[in-house]
């Protein structure tokens, strides 16, 4: 191994452990969120960024590469793996960063000329920068690098910016007055220091993020201190304050307005006055709207588009600026990403989609994760995304399993409720989840649990299990999951189920299926019927078996014990080629595929 | 061209030395381990030789790297007939190894006569179109760093799509790389294997899959079709198809199926043994040049 070689595993192992360490604190991070919209998910989006990054890097094979070289790799996978606004900043400055560090000299003018680069990157790259969030940190800790460069060190230098970026942190409520009314500092400021924490760690400085008090907490607080104030009580006690402990005093709280509000109050015990029992009512309704605000645009719409129609990133801001606000657009070479909150994630991707081929697309919904957020059971997402298919058959789940169904619900012979459905996706812990059934009548209550649930959930409008077997198919790589193309793909696979009639009916030609009669289901239509399964086969097979070679048989619970179909098939169509596997199906004795 | 330059390469190119239209070649044999024994590509020791022992015997099969004291024996023989040397290697990511003893004799030799080593960052028929495609190279360029320079470019765009019917045989090899989250499934599936020549890790890759023959080759015919938009040309410079005379209808409907591509140079390589080895029955590779 070379020098080169050991320099890219040390930066490598600090970005990682760095990593581990925001993670760690990504929970608290989330908890800050309020600007631009308090959808509790600046903590992970940062986390996902690097994690994303980290997990696409090329892997070397031993080629020589430079610390710098490494840096510029890393910058390029955090922009394509960016997740929300925070992760776009984030990703902005560390390719400013790697730009200047490219040449390896981590001097102290030259990490200071990174830093300025990495500020300067990220500004740009935002339509509406503004102070009080992880821009002013940036920019303070470039400014506070600059005036401490008498010392040698970087890593000492940065070491001592640290102190005074905790106290640029705790201003960001009088620069950014929505976080005023809250009572938090920027959720993206902290997740910067907290990078910053990691890495003074990783150079031998200990550093701890402060403890949280989760959304739901402070808002329950908060309507509970309002009662207190208008039956003028100043007994403040712990059950008061429902789940938010004073044991060891409000020091402990780390909401600064929340604080300053019960001291107030407890200044004033029993004697308060109309006026000040008004200000600090009006501060609680303030701060609880900033928790709890209107969501102007509902959905977090990012994308990535690969075009050689469209020259400049102007031009896609003036597709798409009018859809909604907070955009911020990247661009490397003809790929460009894109970031808006709007209402119409549909019309953004569909107009984009005419320009060139969209090759991720992600729509969060933000009312959704607002909610999520500031609930007493709030779901601490571990995962991006999910596709997951609701079956019947336990032999069904193994097959779509290894197809790559990463979630398979088996719901065996009683189809499942809005209950069951909604505690299964709750319990996926994954922030966007494609949900996949494979009967259509599950579709309506999977629809309602969706709309109770936590997470965004995309419904897959599949009729049958063989529709999920083909849109697996389709799923080769990340591109065909970020792109969704796969669900396009649900009819590719012709198919019939053979079942027994439970009472007679009459098929569309006229003919009278008597109660126990086996009967062939096709296209929604009884195709065949008679009193010998093998028969009603053979004959359900001559009649759809056109060009396809390939017969699949998936043989459910009513047929678990039959071994003879397979070998009289394979007798009576020797130019065709059978399989047969176990599908576990309760209604229908086989699914029988052509393809 | 005024510079004398010797080609030296090894045998999973994928074409026969007749089909290689350029007279100053050496071609190394790899070795082949077939349950323990070592053996060289012949006349009787062959693609289809190993896949009948595959089918009939249950063999199992290896392949090692170049043999440097071979190389060394090549150079010698030629060093002060020519003025420059060009090694087409196979990937260096899926065989270290032979690249190394490549960069090992290059530097050997480095003050007796100056040796290019080109890795062709592919296996099997890939190999071939690299060496097909340096040839097209320095038949119009002498100048090393244009050669190099070239040579790279054309390494990007060449692309092997590879289907198998049993993965087993790549993850043997220890090439399997991401395909193997394709392995083991209770449904049968046909992956498509592929080896880009612009991805930087390198690796093979699953890139789809399918139920039938039929399915899979319009789904190579998609990607084909897909990587000339993406790399925005309307004509395919050569494509090289392998097969081990063992999955005729297959074959036959891709090569009806490519009819409808365009393509300057469409040639029906020679199976080789390191080929069988890592695809086994059934499987057959199509490479493009772009």
């Amino acid at each position: 191994m070379t020098h080169t070689d050991n320099q890219m595993l040390v930066i490598k192992g600090i970005i990682e452990n760095v990593y581990k360490y925001l993670h760690r604190r990504k929970e608290y991070i989330n908890g800050l969120n309020v600007f631009p919209v308090p959808d509790g998910d600046t903590g992970l989006n940062m986390t996902l960024t690097i994690q994303g990054a980290l997990a696409n890097m090329p892997d070397y094979n031993g080629k020589a590469i430079s610390n710098g070289e490494y840096l510029k790799d890393f910058a390029g996978q955090m922009l394509m793996n960016s997740r929300g606004c925070s992760g776009v900043i984030l990703a902005l400055y560390c390719q400013g960063l790697s730009e200047v560090i490219v040449n390896g000299d981590l001097s102290p003018a030259n990490v200071h000329k990174a830093l300025e680069n990495g500020y300067k990157k990220a500004y740009e790259g935002i339509d509406n920068p503004r102070e009080g969030t992880i821009l002013t940190l940036m920019y303070e800790f470039k400014e506070k690098f600059g005036e401490l460069m008498t010392e040698e060190d970087t890593a000492v230098i940065i070491k001592r910016c640290i102190p005074h970026l905790k106290s640029v942190l705790d201003k960001t409520p009088d620069m950014l007055p929505v976080l005023k009314q809250a009572g938090v500092v920027d959720s993206g400021g902290a997740g910067f220091l907290i990078i910053l924490e990691g890495f003074k760690r990783e150079i031998n400085f200990k550093q701890s993020a402060s403890g949280e008090v989760a959304a739901s907490t402070l808002l329950h607080a908060i309507k509970n201190i309002r009662k207190l104030i208008q039956s003028s009580s100043s007994n403040i006690k712990n059950n008061h304050l429902g789940s938010l402990h004073l044991n060891g005093g409000i020091e402990k709280i780390n909401n600064i307005r929340l604080r300053n509000i019960i001291s107030d109050f407890q200044h004033h015990s029993g004697n308060i006055l109309n006026k000040r029992k008004n200000k600090l009512l009006k501060d609680l309704k303030e701060m609880e709207s900033s928790w709890n605000p209107h969501i102007q645009y509902r959905y977090c719409t990012e994308f990535v588009v690969k075009s050689d129609k469209i020259s400049s990133q102007d031009q896609i801001k003036q597709l798409i600026s009018g859809y909604g606000d907070s955009m911020i657009v990247l661009h490397s070479s003809d790929t460009y990403k894109v970031h808006i909150h709007t209402n119409k994630p549909d019309a953004v991707l569909t107009d984009v989609s005419k320009f060139g081929e969209l090759v991720f697309t992600k729509v969060d919904d933000m009312k959704k994760q607002h909610r999520n957020f500031i609930s007493h059971d709030t779901i601490a997402y571990e995962r991006e995304r999910s596709i997951f298919c609701i079956v019947s058959g336990l032999g069904f789940k193994k097959i779509l399993e290894e197809l790559g169904a990463e979630d398979v619900f088996c719901y065996g012979k009683k189809k499942p409720s809005v209950e069951q459905l909604v505690k299964a996706i709750n319990q996926l812990k994954t922030k966007n989840i494609i949900a996949a059934p494979d009967d259509q009548d599950i579709l309506m209550s999977l629809k309602y649990a969706a709309s109770l649930c936590k997470s965004n959930v995309h419904i897959v409008e599949s009729k049958s299990v063989i529709s999920l077997i083909s849109m697996l198919m389709a799923v080769s790589n990340d591109t065909n999951i970020n792109s969704m193309s796969f669900i396009h793909q649900l009819n590719d696979i012709r198919y019939c189920g053979i079942s027994r009639a439970i009472r007679e009916t009459r098929a569309e030609d006229g003919t009278v299926v008597k109660q126990g009669d086996f009967f062939t289901m096709y296209d929604h239509k009884i195709i065949c019927s008679g009193k010998n399964i093998k028969e009603v086969v053979v004959q359900s097979i001559e009649k759809l078996a056109q060009k396809e070679n390939l017969v699949t048989l998936y043989k459910g619970i009513p047929a678990k014990r039959d071994n003879n179909l397979l070998p009289e098939l394979r007798r009576v169509f020797q130019e065709k080629e059978f399989e047969e596997y176990y599908g576990g199906q309760y209604q229908y004795y086989y699914y029988i595929t052509f393809e | 061209m005024d510079k004398r330059i010797l080609i030296i390469t090894a045998d999973n190119l994928g074409l026969s030395k007749e089909q290689i239209d350029y007279q100053d070649i050496e071609i190394l044999k790899f070795p082949i381990i077939v349950d323990g024994k070592e053996y060289r590509q012949s006349e009787e020791y062959n693609a289809a030789w190993l896949i009948e022992k595959y089918v009939k015997d249950g063999v199992i099969a290896q392949t090692s790297s170049i043999v440097k004291g071979e190389l060394v024996e090549i150079i010698e023989a030629n060093k002060n007939k020519y003025d420059l040397i060009i090694h087409v290697v196979m990937s260096s990511i899926l065989s270290a190894a032979t690249f190394a003893v490549a960069e090992n004799v290059r530097k050997m030799y480095e003050k007796t006569i100056p040796i290019i080593n080109i890795d062709s960052r592919q296996l099997a028929t890939g190999v071939g179109n690299v060496l097909m495609g340096v040839i097209d190279i320095i038949r119009e360029h002498e100048n090393e760093s244009d050669i190099i320079r070239l040579s790279q470019e054309m390494v990007k765009n060449t692309f092997t799509y590879m289907v198998v019917s049993d993965l087993n045989y790549f993850a043997r090899g220890g090439r399997i790389g991401k395909a193997k989250a394709l392995m083991g499934s209770v449904l049968r599936i046909i992956p498509i294997l592929g080896l880009m020549g612009d991805d930087e890790d390198g690796l093979v890759v699953p890139l789809d899959k399918g139920r039938t023959y039929k399915q899979v080759n319009d789904k190579i015919i998609d990607l084909m079709e897909a990587k000339m938009a993406e790399k925005s040309v309307t004509n395919i410079k050569r494509l090289i198809m392998n097969e081990f005379g063992d999955n005729q209808d297959a074959v036959l409907d891709l090569k009806e199926k490519i009819k409808s591509l365009p393509c300057n140079d469409m040639m029906n390589g020679k199976p080789d043994l390191t080929a069988a080895v890592h695809g086994g029955p059934k499987a057959y590779f199509l490479a493009i040049t772009v």
